[in-house]
């Protein structure tokens, strides 16, 4: 059985709700479990880290580009008209995905290693051979998917 | 007050270097272990480094190591802001010098307390 055996979609739902509550949006309640999927993320943006178990697990964070651009502007606390560039998008979709890694990880029976966060419009190569998990979000209404499985 | 934000991710400089600044701090920022090293080493004095742990070049439990090596800045407050929340990874930062802890996510009233238990910050500074 994976380590990731370990860890609990509600256990993940809740690290996402308080990285959301204290990074991204200083405030509770505006992540939200929410009844959508991979299919309904348009003009997909990824980020992910990996995880040292055995086998290797990946968590992989899937939200369409513009609502990844609101992600970056709430968490440099910047007005909704203010532009961002690229870069920062892909640093804070980045690190919102490190955070949640590092945090999942602390979940595990014993200590394992997490990679340096990548971001990519294209999904990252590597089969998701043992999905543990997919928790599904709607993060003020807009459609964010978090994935845990082995590669 | 001077702080060092150490941190490969320059959203999360921005958010503690923010969250520093709004409590009387000024602050520089590098983007690694070694150039944390190489400000330190050019002479700049800082009376606190938010360290991250994960980082490319110099990781910031290496950047800590490296620092209480040294001997050079005894009155260099290291805290670490990081993901890494296991108690096994704790009790090695604090063992190899670091005096305070702080896990990501943290809001900024968290990081304001640190401070004050830190002796960083008085009570009533807090955000």
């Amino acid at each position: 059985m994976s380590m990731l055996g370990a860890v609990e979609r509600q256990q993940v739902a809740e690290i996402a709700q308080e990285v959301f509550a204290a990074m991204v949006d200083r405030a509770p309640g505006l992540l939200r479990s929410a009844p959508v999927g991979p299919s309904a993320v348009a003009d997909p943006l990824y980020a992910w880290v990996d995880l040292g178990t055995v086998p290797a697990s990946r968590l992989l964070l899937t939200t369409d580009a513009d609502t990844a651009r609101a992600l970056t502007r709430a968490l440099l606390a910047m007005g909704e008209a203010q532009p961002v560039s690229e870069d920062d998008v892909a640093d804070a979709f980045g690190e919102i995905a490190n955070v949640l890694g590092g945090n999942i990880k602390a979940l595990l029976p014993e200590h394992v290693g997490l990679t340096l966060p990548e971001v990519s419009r294209a999904r990252p190569s590597g089969q998701a051979a043992d999905a543990c998990g997919e928790a599904l979000f709607a993060w003020r209404g807009r459609p964010l998917v978090i994935s845990l499985y082995t590669i | 007050m001077r702080a060092l934000v150490i941190d490969d991710s320059a959203t999360m400089r921005h958010i503690v270097a923010d969250i520093l600044q709004e409590l009387g701090f000024d602050t520089c920022q590098a983007t690694n272990g070694q150039e944390g090293l190489d400000l330190l080493e050019s002479g700049q004095r800082f009376d606190l480094a938010c360290i991250d742990w994960n980082m490319p070049v110099m990781d910031g439990l290496e950047f800590v190591a490296a620092v209480r090596a040294r001997r050079q800045w005894p009155d260099l407050t290291l805290m670490m802001v990081t993901t890494e929340g296991e108690r096994g990874q704790v009790v090695r930062a604090l063992a190899a010098g670091a005096h305070e802890y702080v896990i990501k996510p943290f809001t900024a009233d968290a990081l304001a307390s640190k401070l004050v238990l830190l002796g960083l910050l008085r009570g009533q500074e807090r955000i």
